[in-house]
């Protein structure tokens, strides 16, 4: 089989699959645009017969999306920004060393995501309604974010660490860097493509929060896009082709950074920036 | 200063630059309200009419979700965090009035000239109180009856006018409309297993003679056998058994149902999407002449214990009440009164409808009152759950309610 | 004082600021509610007593209740098999689609790029979906199945006790097989391509280099994803609350949907804590498996 073949064969079957994976997601842009009753219909319409364009122009005024989104924006930045900052330093040092001490970290770390969202929502609310924090929730939001989303974080940044060669920052230091200057100058940026990456898959995380968000931000100005969706749920209100509508706002503008950004990502993660 | 100053010192200066700045007069007194309404419903378009009075009290509004409700009420409540008025299903507002989280109104409602208790329906009156005392008003009443789609009983023989009085005759028809092949079920209704279920089986037990207090009784469990019939027979979509009430009537709509029990919150959704002529009809009884019974469903209006404005709290709700009379015309929700007239909305179908639904909510009965409602409600949903699954007989599974919920009754 | 600070700037100080840090506010933020649920469960918790520490205790009684309730073992058991298959099953695919964009083709990094979709989609909006396509009468995958002749009648996804575990547990393949597969390919290009090179010359098969060099490489990858898989499993709320919200009779409850039903929808508060500390007890577990598979990294 000549090479072209199997490259041909290959790609054949690669859109396949990718077809088959990414139906879930037809299915959401397909479902926006039907009529209350096409959706019910038997067999289903794979095109809807009279596709409702002006739904993304309905809900997007009537739930006032546009707010939704910055809000949704506001918290994904700053709990991205609040990981980075935390969780670089944090990863480095246990990629560093090879000891118990590190295996304890490590295992704290891992641990201290054990519980969803759902149960670790009611102390944590008990606590921040005490100490005030209440008051900004947004704020608050993303410190509960920031310590969700950490562990994976700092996970994936160690690994980032350790594919910077040890020698390179021992090298720094007999030149006579301080350990401040080698991290910063040297090993950080040589680290710097997985860093990106894992902040942007963290940030994706973020972006659809949903069990914090509903329970702190009762503002509803305040509110992220996964409240916002979450309001059209409920036992009497479960119009799908809304949903499904507000959903495709929703992920669009996120789907689409990332269809531009995804070999980038790809190949960040897999080109030894993050091994 | 201490660090707990400290950190309320930062979160206030965080919080000033990162909440949008509420414009409000000085002089002006902020109400909260709760309620799960959304933008076109009742609650919200109540406040922002309110807001227009400027009558010095500012009233600020968060929808919840169905869901939510207790569990964020609960939460905001033990930690200070409360709402001044909140709408709260009917069943749960004995959880909050026994324990005193909700405010004693009765005297405030004896001096009021809007909110007087005899022009409420008894039903969702005493949902409102505890101990004979008044603890909130009812926001609104529903009830659920059968819909039924006239131009299916044509095609399948049945008389349109005529629709089934009892259970063997609403299994009948089911079976005589149900047509796998068209993809049309006889009849589509929910056991969906949270309070949907309760609120959709207790009016069966009740009608034939049970209830929550007895809810193996014979004739419970033959309402059990009947569902399960149902079921069984493929007269009803299993997924009846994981779907709510708008989801199942969804189907009705649509065309895949020839038959729904649900109620008047239908109404607006199914004159624009049915295309088709269809009726009301009251639920069905055991045996010609038997007890009539429906749920008495919707929410009720509270104050709790622990708002800094009670007064102002109380004129919020007596400006609701004041609007009862728009209730159906507007929003399509049937107010808890027994004094008004509620006006004909010139549309036939709703006008018809509107006529058996007042008709049934005479025979709507609350669930509860009990401060324990969830725990009696979960014992009834996981028992239709294990009968209609085939894991329990009816019986066994009513036996095992029965038991749990004896343990909760004392 | 000066020692102090050129061991920050220039020493161990440096290493331990840095953890430290980050791990006091995962202490803050993260260990103190765990904390406050396993002091929950040891507790007798009103609704209305959980803004305060102080409430009665009661010893074990919480988890001698708990084990007498029918349904707990079930549920238990419900869990050890979501747990399992949705492992098995994102990790398989996870790994085959690894090795298969691992050849190489044109177009294969845009390709697989795309299967990180899942990745970016917030959990709530991917339970709506799947809620909607496994739909019994009106869901596509019935449809599918019929027209492929692989069913006669509907199966009811969400409704029947036999497969509704299993229709949570295909939307969480899903949804978790992304992130398996992009991992799983960062350990495959860490392997040294010289190494395929040696066995090809030494006459081993394809299956014998997958099985003598792919393998044992991977090894920590494996085990930092499996334990990764399992805490993510175990996390997985929102499409039990959005396809069968653990129904119907419990056939597809877990501890964590229950925990939070027991929690909220009957406000028994302490049972809840009770098994969020059972579910602590599992993913400690996780935690044991995941550091001993580092021991096996090899520094770059």
């Amino acid at each position: 089989m000549s090479e072209m073949m199997r490259n041909r064969l290959m790609l054949a079957a690669a859109i396949f699959l990718a077809a088959i994976y990414l139906f879930p997601l037809y299915w959401m842009y397909i479902t926006a645009l039907k009529t209350g009753s096409a959706m019910f219909a038997t067999p289903p319409q794979f095109w809807p017969s009279d596709p409702q364009w002006q739904i993304y122009g309905e809900v997007w005024q009537s739930r006032n999306m546009g707010r939704y989104l910055f809000n949704s924006l506001v918290i994904a930045f700053g709990a991205v920004s609040l990981i980075c900052v935390l969780g670089v330093g944090c990863a480095y040092v246990l990629a560093r060393y090879r000891n118990v001490w590190v295996d304890i970290g490590l295992f704290l770390i891992l641990m201290l995501q054990v519980l969803p969202a759902s149960l670790m929502i009611t102390p944590i609310f008990v606590g921040f309604s005490q100490i005030g924090l209440l008051a900004s929730p947004r704020f608050a939001v993303i410190l509960a974010i920031a310590a969700k989303s950490m562990p994976f974080f700092v996970v994936l940044v160690r690994a980032t660490f350790m594919s910077v060669p040890q020698e390179l920052e021992e090298a720094a230091l007999v030149d006579g860097n301080s350990r401040v200057g080698a991290f910063w100058h040297i090993v950080l940026p040589l680290a710097r493509n997985g860093i990106l990456v894992s902040a942007i898959l963290i940030f994706m995380q973020a972006f659809g929060e949903f069990v914090y968000s509903k329970s702190i931000i009762q503002a509803v100005e305040l509110q992220p896009a996964s409240v916002g969706l979450n309001s059209f749920m409920g036992p009497n209100t479960n119009e799908w082709n809304n949903i499904m509508a507000y959903a495709t706002m929703y992920v669009t503008p996120i789907l689409a950074i990332f269809v531009l950004l995804q070999r980038r990502i790809v190949s960040g993660l897999t080109s030894g920036a993050l091994k | 200063m201490g660090i707990r100053n400290l950190l309320v010192m930062g979160a206030f200066a965080l919080a000033s630059v990162s909440t949008f700045a509420v414009s409000a007069k000085a002089e002006d007194v902020t109400i909260s309200v709760w309620s799960l309404d959304r933008d076109i419903q009742p609650a919200p378009t109540l406040v922002a009419d309110f807001n227009k009075l400027n009558t010095g009290i500012k009233v600020e509004y968060r929808q919840i979700q169905f869901d939510d409700v207790v569990s964020e009420a609960m939460r905001a409540y033990s930690t200070g965090q409360a709402p001044d008025i909140i709408a709260i299903d009917n069943p749960e507002h004995a959880l909050f009035a026994s324990r005193g989280a909700f405010l004693d109104l009765t005297d405030m409602i004896a001096k009021s000239s809007e909110i007087k208790t005899a022009n409420y329906f008894p039903g969702p009156l005493a949902s409102t109180m505890w101990d004979g005392k008044n603890y909130g008003v009812p926001k609104a009443t529903n009830t659920i009856a059968l819909y039924y789609n006239k131009d299916m009983f044509k095609a399948k023989g049945l008389d349109p006018n005529k629709p089934p009085q009892t259970w063997d005759e609403l299994l009948d028809a089911a079976r005589k409309l149900t047509d796998p092949g068209a993809n049309v079920y006889g009849l589509a209704f929910s056991a969906k297993g949270n309070e949907e279920g309760t609120f959709q089986f207790l009016p069966w037990a009740q009608m034939a003679g049970g209830g929550y207090e007895n809810i193996n009784s014979e004739g419970s469990i033959k309402a059990l056998d009947v569902w399960k019939t149902i079921i069984d027979e493929k007269l009803a979509s299993r997924d009846s058994l994981t779907r709510g009430q708008w989801d199942s009537t969804g189907t009705f709509n649509s065309g895949n149902a020839a038959m729904a029990i649900s109620g008047p919150w239908e109404l607006d959704r199914m004159l624009t999407e049915a295309k088709f002529d269809w009726g009301v009809a009251l639920l069905p009884v055991p045996e010609a002449g038997a007890e009539r019974s429906s749920a008495m469903g919707d929410f009720n209006w509270a104050i709790f214990a622990n708002t800094q404005h009670p007064a102002e709290a109380f004129k919020v709700l007596e400006y609701f009440v004041s609007q009862d009379i728009r209730m159906f015309s507007d929003f399509g929700q049937l107010p808890a009164r027994s004094d008004i007239a509620i006006p004909a909305t010139g549309k036939p179908l709703k006008d018809e409808a509107l006529k058996v639904f007042t008709e049934q909510l005479k025979y709507a009965k609350p669930r509860g009152p009990h401060p324990e409602w969830p725990k009696i409600s979960k014992a009834i949903q996981d028992a239709i759950q294990a009968a209609l699954t085939g894991q329990m007989s009816s019986k066994d599974a009513l036996d095992q309610a029965a038991e749990k919920i004896k343990a909760v009754l004392g | 004082m000066k020692r102090f600070f050129s061991s920050i700037t220039d020493g161990k100080g440096f290493d331990i600021l840095l953890v430290a840090f980050p791990l006091g506010y995962l202490f803050l933020m993260s260990g103190l509610p765990l904390l406050y649920n396993v002091l929950m469960s040891f507790q007798e918790v009103d609704m209305f007593s959980l803004g305060t520490f102080w409430r009665p205790f009661v010893g074990l009684k919480n988890y001698r209740d708990l084990f007498a309730q029918p349904e707990t073992l079930p549920i238990l058991y419900n869990t050890g098999i979501f747990v399992v298959a949705s492992i098995a099953g994102q990790f398989l695919l996870g790994f085959g689609l690894a090795l298969f964009f691992w050849t190489n083709f044109p177009g294969a990094s845009w390709l697989r790029g795309l299967f990180l979709v899942s990745w970016v989609m917030p959990g709530l909006v991917v339970g709506a979906i799947w809620n909607w396509i496994l739909s019994g009468d009106f869901g596509v995958l019935n449809f599918l199945l019929r027209e492929t002749g692989i069913i006669d009648g509907n199966i009811f996804w969400r409704s029947d006790p036999d497969f509704s575990l299993w229709a949570v547990i295909i939307a969480n393949i899903w949804l978790g097989m992304a992130f398996n597969m992009i991992l799983l390919s960062v350990g495959l290009s860490a392997i040294p391509k010289d190494l395929y090179e040696a066995a090809e010359l030494d006459g081993a098969n394809a299956f014998q280099r997958f099985w003598t060099i792919t393998l044992p490489m991977m090894r920590s990858s494996i085990g930092a994803i499996i334990s990764l898989g399992l805490i993510f499993t175990l996390q997985q709320f929102d499409l039990f609350a959005a396809i069968t919200s653990g129904g119907p009779n419990n056939s597809s409850n877990v501890t964590q949907y229950w925990a939070w039903d027991l929690s909220f929808r009957q406000y028994d508060f302490a049972k809840g804590a009770t098994i969020s500390v059972i579910m602590i007890v599992f993913v400690m577990f996780a935690s044991v498996v995941y550091v001993r598979s580092t021991r096996h990294e090899v520094r770059g």
